[in-house]
């Protein structure tokens, strides 16, 4: 079974909300990027790792500078690859996915990209520039790999009748998007956010996340009854760098956020 | 997949999700407002009545003698605004009045599709955002104090390279954020359909006038059509009408920059690969890593990474051939037509007029054809005389 649709159902069976963290791969180097995903074992439910990009439009500052960053430090999507190899071979049963824009994936080789992610054990994508109607091809690529690599689904407070549609076959969870725009806004949610949490929840037959602009487990209260977890990116860069990328750090703020959401 | 959003295997709408229903949106009122007489007419009017339109279709007498063939010039640069930009600039804010938007943004690389939306939004009284990286603000000067002048706010970009790359990902982020009460004024035949289709349209009245003028000079259809591709906005309007006439050839013209075998040009259809940018599948200039490479041209609105989708199937299909123009070979021709015609050009049409030249050779005195001078060289004026004094030009 798939990392992602296990955890997600160990945290169904004992009531718990999930905690999702999102770092840049290859920020500052491969490396340390390594250690602060092998500190989350056990505590953060999923990790999200970004590919950088050149043109990350789905971004705000943040993420942008990371990824630019990461991408001078020599970040590839062959690098990253190369890390989960090592990851998996040192044993971690972490459940990752990969937050990525498509023309790296459509510049790998959408069969071998496929067949790489098996390999090397990602577990799950979320694409941000690929929306439903344009996903057919990645999914008939994942798919020839079984279970190996789920498509994450994302929803944003304008999706309306579209909820339906994108949530009808999602797997994993779903992501909705607490407000429109770019990653990073610091706790400005869509004015309709809880009307709008409440619609998807409804329609998906599997844990609905939400992230965009999360930072304490505060910023989530007004929607916990809804949700079923939290993701917290920018926040997470930003906090990284305040602590030179200690692996530490990650942990402890791993634990007290989970602990907190709980 | 939304079959009707492609062009063979290219274009598509590769946006967040934030961005569907607005996209979806769009697309309904574009294709009511194009089968409505009252909108059509409304364009219409603005096109005669303030940008000038119809423009001429000019016999180009010295030049044509001495290149051996008939060459005629379609003057967009005597559009209002100085280009072509403006036509596809109404059209996009009629549409935007008609959904009810109260805002515009757009981005501009040389700032004449940031001009040209700043006076739109004059005209009709909307608020204006202009996105332009901020080495564009720079080699621009003047541009942005037309568009601050026209009530316009610049917002300089400063992320990735600072030119048209980046400030159309900034404005495809604010528009993410905003889509609610603001409409996207795309300027290229590039971005997520419907846009490339609306651009097309509202810059085919170029192919549309053109055709009929040269039926009235010559009698018959031209034998070879040409104009610079950039994003390609005046190409596919100047192609548009001619497409569908096989006995025309149809010619896009790319920056090469210091040349298609170095590191520094434009040249998305000769060094390029398919990939997606900015919303569209199509010819991208890109690394190993599938990270998009910087493009490079003296000519500022050519300086672009990628190639609007329906030119990328143009090229496939064989339809219309693209071809490379250095920066010198542009800077020459732009002399050329200076001196021979009286008519000084933007940079970016002189690389249509510098192929013109080349072409001509290949064809007899009995032959004629059509190059779009997509616009006017006064905002070059800077850039032409570093050029002219061999100090180079600032990219």
């Amino acid at each position: 079974m798939n990392r992602i649709e296990q955890r997600m159902d160990e945290l169904k069976r004992s009531g718990k909300k999930a905690f999702i963290t999102y770092i840049t791969a290859g920020l500052p180097d491969m490396a340390r990027t390594g250690e602060i995903v092998k500190a989350q074992e056990g505590i953060t439910d999923v990790i999200e790792l970004g590919i950088p990009f050149s043109d990350p439009t789905a971004d705000g500052p943040v993420i942008q500078q990371a990824s630019y960053e990461a991408i001078q430090a020599g970040a590839s999507l062959k690098k990253t690859f190369a890390l989960m190899d090592e990851l998996r071979a040192g044993g971690s049963d972490q459940p990752i996915v990969f937050m990525m824009y498509y023309n790296t994936i459509s510049n790998y080789g959408l069969e071998e990209f496929a067949i790489r992610c098996k390999k090397s054990g990602v577990d799950g994508l979320i694409v941000p520039d690929l929306p439903y109607e344009e996903q057919d091809a990645l999914r008939d690529a994942l798919d020839k790999q079984g279970d190996a690599t789920i498509l994450i689904q994302l929803v944003s407070p304008v999706s309306k009748e579209r909820i339906g549609m994108i949530t009808a076959d999602a797997r994993g969870f779903i992501y909705c998007v607490s407000s429109m725009g770019v990653t990073g806004q610091g706790g400005t949610y869509h004015k309709d956010v809880i009307e709008y949490l409440k619609s998807v929840k409804n329609a998906a037959k599997i844990p609905v996340m939400m992230g965009f602009g999360i930072r304490t487990p505060g910023d989530v209260e007004p929607m916990k009854n809804i949700i079923d977890g939290a993701i917290v990116g920018t926040h997470f860069i930003n906090l990284m760098r305040e602590a030179d990328f200690d692996p530490g750090v990650a942990a402890d703020y791993a634990i007290r956020f989970k602990n907190e959401l709980n | 997949m939304n079959s009707r959003a492609y062009y063979g295997e290219y274009g598509g709408q590769y946006v967040s999700e934030s961005l569907m229903n607005i996209l979806d949106e769009i697309d309904r009122e574009f294709e009511a407002a194009i089968k409505d007489p009252e909108f059509m007419k409304t364009l219409g009017y603005y096109l005669k009545q303030y940008v000038g339109r119809e423009t001429p279709l000019y016999y180009a007498e010295r030049l044509s003698e001495k290149y051996g063939t008939k060459i005629y010039l379609k003057r967009e640069d005597l559009n209002h605004t100085g280009a072509h930009k403006i036509n596809n600039v109404l059209g996009q804010i009629l549409l935007a009045r008609r959904m009810g938007k109260t805002k515009v943004i757009a981005e501009t690389g040389a700032g004449q599709h940031g001009v040209a939306t700043a006076t739109g939004a004059a005209l009709f009284g909307m608020e204006c955002t202009v996105y332009m990286g901020a080495e564009d603000v720079k080699r621009q000067a003047l541009n942005v104090m037309r568009m601050e002048m026209l009530g316009a706010k610049v917002v300089s970009v400063t992320s990735g390279s600072n030119t048209l790359k980046d400030a159309t990902n900034e404005a495809i982020r604010t528009w993410a954020k905003t889509a609610e009460d603001t409409f996207y004024i795309i300027g290229s035949a590039i971005g997520p359909y419907p846009y490339p289709k609306m651009v097309k349209e509202f810059q085919s009245v170029i192919s549309r006038e053109a055709k009929i003028q040269h039926m009235e000079a010559e009698g018959r259809l031209p034998d070879v059509v040409m104009a610079c591709v950039g994003g390609g906005s005046n190409s596919i309007g100047m192609f548009a009408d001619f497409i569908d006439e096989p006995s025309v050839e149809l010619i896009g013209v790319e920056a090469a920059g210091k040349g298609i075998d170095t590191e520094e040009h434009a040249a998305s259809m000769a060094k390029g690969r398919p990939g997606v940018l900015h919303g569209t599948r199509s010819y991208l200039l890109q690394d190993d890593d599938g990270n998009i490479k910087l493009a490079h041209s003296i000519s500022a609105g050519l300086d672009y990474p990628g190639v609007g989708p329906e030119h990328a199937y143009l090229h496939d299909t064989g339809r219309a051939t693209y071809v490379p123009i250095t920066d010198k070979e542009a800077m020459d021709a732009l002399m050329e037509l200076t001196r021979l015609e009286g008519i000084i050009p933007a940079i970016e049409s002189a690389h249509a007029v510098a192929y013109a030249f080349k072409k001509a050779k290949e064809m007899t005195a009995d032959q004629s054809m059509i190059i779009c001078l997509s616009g006017r060289g006064d905002k070059d004026v800077n850039t032409i005389s570093d050029y002219l004094a061999g100090k180079g030009y600032l990219n």
